[in-house]
This record gives C-alpha cells, structure tokens and sequence, in this order.
C-alpha cells in the first residue's frame, strides 16, 4: 500500500513485542475504540467531542463524579487483578462476576451470622466494627476463592474448559444471589423488598480523606502481586506455567497445584469487590444487594479489557483501571444528561473490546514504512 | 404430558441450530467460544424487525443475516488476521452482550409481539423449526462423512498444510466454515427471541450459547451425539423454568434455574475422564484453535 510517497507493508515481528510497544499498540486501540464509539452518539444527535468532553469533565474534576469514579476504580481494579493473575498462567478467568457475587454472599453472611438483619429505621443491634468489618472481608475473599477453586480444580485436575465452567458457575453464583434476596430467601430486606437488608451502620466501613478504605485493599493488593509475579518462585512458576505448559511440567512444577493457585487467588480478589461493592459506605444505596445486582456484576467484564490492555501486569493495572473507572461513571452521566439510553457503558464494553481484538494482530506483526525510492512507479 | 415434550423438542431446536453452527466451526479447525454472542445478536436483530415490520419471517433472515456477518467478523479476526481464537471468540461474545444491551433499550421495541404476528403454522403440534432442525442434524452427518465437501472441511480441521498441498483452499473454507457457524448461531437466536421467548430481555440468551459450546465438545464433533445432547438440555431447561411441571413444590424455582448450569459443568467433567478423554482425543479435529500460517 502506498500513502504519500511512502510505501507501506505488513512485516511479522522476528522477536516478540516489547512491553512498551505492546503498551503503545492498547494505547491506540483504545483511542480508535472511542473513536469508532462515537459513532454512537453521531447516531443519537449527539455531539461526540461535547459528549467526551463531558465524560472525562464529570468523571475526574466534578466532586460528585470523581467519588463515584473512585468507587468504580476500586470495584474495576479487583476485577481486573482477579483476571490478570490466572491469564499470566495462561488461564482464563471470566468468572469475575460469580465470585464477586459470591464475595457479596460471604460478606453478608457474616452480618447473618451476627443476626444483624438491619434495614434502615430499627434499632442498630451494635456491632463492633473492628472485629465485623475484618470478617466480613475475610469471609468475602473465601467465598470468592473456593467458588473460583472449584474451577481452578476441574482445570488443573482434568483439564476441563475453565471460560466454560466460569461462564456457568457466574449463572449459577447468579442464580443463588436471587435465592437469598428474594421471595422469602435468608438476606431477604425484612420490610419485603426485594433485596438484601441493610448493613447495620455500626458495620459501615470507615471512610477515609473521604474515600472507601477498601481503597488502600486494592492498591495493596496491585503492589503485593507485583512482587509476586516479579520476585517470588511462586510467580516464576506462574509465569512459566503461562509460557510454555509442558516445559513447566517437565521442570518438576505441579501445573495443578499453579492453577489451583492463581484461581484462588483470583477468586479470593474479586470475592472482596463483592465486599467493597455492597458492603457500604452507608446511606448511598451502596450498603446493601440491590435487586438489579446483575447491572455491577456485568461490568465486572470490564476486568477483560483492563487486563489485556494492561499485559497482566498488576502495576499497569491502577491507572487503566482508574481510567476505565472514570469512562463508565462519565458515561452514565452523559446517557441521562443528553437522553441516551440504558445501556452505553455496555455498548462501550463492547466496541472496546472488539477494538482491542483486532489490534492484538499488531502484537504479532508490524506495519514497516518505507520512502519510495525516487524514480520508480 | 404432550405439551411437555413439544416444549422440550422446541428448547432442543434451539441448542440444535447454535450447536450445528458451531460444530461446523469446529470442524474446519477453528473454534469460536463467541456463540452467545451471535445468539444475542440474531435475538435482538430479528426480534426488532418482527417489532418494527411486522413480517415474521424477515426477523428469522435478518437474524441469521447478522450471525453470519458476525461470523465474518471472527473469520476476519481469526483467519486473516490470526488473532487468538480464544480471545476473537471473547470480542465476539461481548460485543454481543454490550451492543444488543444498548440497542434493545435504544429500540425500546421489547415486545410481547403484536399477536397477529408470532403464529408459526404447526405441523402435528410442532413447530416447523424442530423439523428442520433434526433435518439439519442428519444432512450435516451426511455433508461431513459422505461428501468429498464434507471430507475436505474436515481435512482442513484436521491438517491445513496437507489439505492445502492436496488443492484445498484452507482460508476459503475455514471462511465459508465460521460464516455458516454464524448464520446458524443468529438464526437460533431469532428462534429464541421470536419463538421461545417473545419478548426482549436483559442478557436474555442467559448462556445458551456456551450450553450449546460446551454440547460441541460433549458431541465429539459427531452432530448425531449433538442432536442427543440438545434434547437432554433442551429437556432440563424446560424443566428447570416450570418445575411445577414435573415436580411441584420439591425446591424454590431460583434453585432450579441453576441445574443446566450445574449439569454442563458435569458433562464437562465426565467427558474429562479417562475413558471419554481417549476417544476424545481421536476424535478432535487436530488443527482447532490453531490460525494457519502458510509456510
């Protein structure tokens, strides 16, 4: 192909894809996503630079916009390390969403536990929030680990198709959470919503500098895995897992103690989004399950994008995560404010990703530009 | 007791058709885990144009229209441009599940269908899709083991650079492979949304696609194993929506939505046994999964 006097050609990569360049390729694709996006708003009558303007204005510089945005960070941020650590073994955890909600079930079984069925009005049965709060993360990241060990187990023991078993174990994780908020289910709201009960405010997880404290769980979490894959013998397993399967197996490592492993590990992260999600702050509709859960847990796929575009690396995974954050959180803002309708954050997903798919051929080969030489043509 | 099992049979039709598409998928070595999406496609797309033109058939076309632009899609990204399959199949599946999210709220055409649509003229109580989807099952056994078509697609799942050397071309037909996958995927779809269902729903093929991924693998690529597959799921789905059905009054019908899933993570797990595991092993195409490059 020739475009101004340059010719252009496809070439494969003899070496594979540096980090960096890599980078710069999620980088692009991610512009050429919003780009091919804003078909969307042409489409609606929608003016797509005021629309992103708006996005980004509302989500990183309005106050209400960015506590919301830091909300999503941290609830994207644990999907998208849930989904990093099985992909650097060469694994694929689409299951974000059933352990999430199995996170959300472990979290309020422990207020169960406490027969803290609280709902706003009636006495606060006065609970200790040191002891209750470590508890319920605690029994948010189990629940989330062996809803994901179980997984982990059937693929590592029998090789069974782990992106089959999540995708049914997130609809039957789904399909349970319905059990236990409605008709009549154990978390039902006492006063016969259809929902869970409330966390009781002496429960209610502290906030600090006026953000979520899971906040600093989270950024833990990122710097911990770093070290994990990058200096221990266990992330050297992973990785070499990930890498070349049989050289690991031949190397003496157990491939299903590794998967076993980076699927709890998954599980056990995603589980406490289900904790940060719904375990408060109080008093903004975030300290319950609501009866459209499945809305949140859905966006959890945004994990998949923040993931591959952040190359598995848990570092890299904070300011993607905290972008695409602030893009889904704008972008609901934009829906009611130009009267949109439902649904554009998963239209986003979607584009997103099929823009990311198809630049991953870039991973492999190489656009080479040339001058023409003078004379020729 | 017969309006039972014609439910079933027409749930089954439903597995059947995204079954066979991507059987034949399979076949040609290239494995597509974005069905679902295709499916929600095909129901959102067709379900609309019933809504919007009131021609009944038309939403069956373009259903089966877009899965096979969809499936066009996957080959682009698979076999040109040798994308993983796995994560082709994934761009797939969410594009599906975000976009028809978007259009069905932006449509607002969620049903229920105008009533003078939405009749299929039934032969002895069945509707005709059941008919045409044993039909399907049977000509694809045939097209696959008595056909030299049949023979060269599964060459090309078995072996490209042997099948290329013998004059086959490998790109050509793993294309006309994925976009049949497609149409058949999108065509389920609209059947779901059309006739199962009839009315538009959030995320509403609710993992048929994968029941109907996972039912390839059970199949061992064999669509007379696929048909017997499809009528048990097709029969616990059923069972599981109106247990009352059968069993009435045994468990809370949220615990009974959970048994397909529970039961395709155990068909999963018996057909990792030893004994399966062999004869699975001879029986998958060598190539699935893996783009052709031509040396």
């Amino acid at each position: 192909m020739k475009i101004g006097g340059y010719e252009l050609r496809l070439e494969r990569r003899l070496a594979p894809i540096s980090g960096w360049g890599a980078a710069k390729i999620s980088i692009l694709a991610v512009i050429v996503g919003l780009a091919l996006f804003s078909i969307l708003f042409i489409l609606a009558g929608v003016n797509p630079l005021s629309a992103y303007t708006h996005i980004f204005s509302y989500a990183f510089m309005s106050p209400h916009g960015l506590g919301l945005t830091i909300n999503r960070f941290i609830f994207l941020l644990l999907c998208t390390l849930a989904f990093i650590i099985p992909l650097r073994a060469g694994l694929w955890n689409i299951g974000m969403t059933g352990q999430f909600y199995f996170g959300a079930l472990g979290a309020f079984a422990v207020l169960y536990a406490f027969g803290a069925v609280w709902v706003p009005g009636a006495p606060d049965p006065g609970l200790s929030p040191a002891i209750v709060i470590p508890l319920m993360i605690i029994a948010a990241a189990l629940f989330g680990a062996v809803w994901a060990a179980i997984v982990g187990f059937l693929k590592g023991k029998l090789g069974v198709n782990e992106i089959v078993v999540t995708v049914m174990l997130n609809f039957v994780a789904l399909w349970l959470v319905r059990y236990m908020i409605f008709a009549g289910g154990p978390f039902m709201n006492p006063g016969g919503r259809s929902e869970s009960f409330n966390v009781a405010p002496s429960a209610c997880p502290p906030l600090i500098w006026g953000v979520p404290f899971t906040i600093f769980l989270a950024l833990g979490i990122a710097v911990l895995l770093y070290f994990l894959l990058a200096k221990t013998k266990i992330g050297y397993q992973i990785k070499a897992l990930g890498h070349n399967p049989a050289a690991a197996r031949y190397s003496g490592m157990s491939p299903l103690k590794i998967t076993l492993l980076v699927f709890i590990i998954g599980g056990a992260i995603a589980g406490i989004a289900g904790y940060h999600y719904f375990g408060g702050p109080c008093g903004a509709g975030l300290d319950k399950i609501q009866r459209n859960f499945y809305l949140i847990g859905d966006l959890a796929f945004y994990g998949i994008i923040c993931g591959l575009i952040s190359l598995g690396n848990p570092l890299a995974a904070i300011p993607v995560s905290l972008f695409f954050g602030g893009l889904t959180v704008g972008i609901r803002d934009v829906q009611g404010k130009f009267h949109m309708a439902f649904g554009l954050d998963y239209a986003l997903l979607a584009v997103l990703m099929i823009t990311i798919v198809a630049f991953q051929f870039f991973y492999r080969y190489k656009i080479i530009r040339t001058k023409e030489p003078k004379g020729r043509g | 007791m017969w309006e039972l099992i014609a439910r079933i049979l027409e749930a089954s039709t439903i597995f059947v058709f995204a079954g066979i598409g991507e059987l034949i998928n399979q076949r040609s070595g290239v494995l597509n885990v974005g069905v679902e999406g295709m499916m929600l496609f095909g129901a959102t797309f067709g379900f609309i144009t019933v809504m919007l033109t009131g021609n009944f058939l038309l939403g069956f076309l373009v259903g089966m229209a877009i899965g096979g632009a969809l499936g066009l899609l996957h080959g682009f990204l698979s076999i040109t441009l040798k994308v993983n399959q796995v994560v082709s199949g994934m761009g797939i599946w969410l594009l599906g599940f975000g976009l028809t999210t978007y259009i069905m709220y932006l449509s607002e055409a969620i049903g229920p269908l105008p009533t003078e649509v939405g009749k299929l003229s039934t032969i002895a109580g069945l509707s005709p899709f059941v008919y045409i989807g044993i039909a399907l099952v049977f000509i694809t056994w045939f097209i696959f083991y008595r056909t030299s078509f049949g023979l060269r697609i599964r060459s090309v799942g078995e072996d490209p650079s042997v099948a290329e050397v013998s004059g086959i071309n490998v790109t050509k037909t793993r294309y006309l492979c994925v976009i049949i996958g497609g149409m058949l995927g999108g065509l389920a779809g609209a059947i779901f949304s059309l006739f199962y269902v009839t009315t538009l729903s959030y995320n509403l093929t609710m993992g048929w696609g994968f029941i109907a991924l996972a039912l390839v693998f059970f199949s061992m690529w064999n669509p007379l194993i696929l048909l017997g597959g499809s009528l048990l799921f097709g029969a616990l789905w059923k069972i599981s929506l109106t247990p009352e059905m059968v069993l009435p009054g045994v468990m809370s019908m949220y615990i009974w939505r959970m048994i397909p899933f529970i039961v395709t993570i155990l068909v999963l797990v018996f057909i990792s046994t030893k004994w399966f595991r062999i004869r699975w092993g001879l029986a998958k195409p060598a190539a699935l999964a893996k783009p052709y490059i031509r040396e």
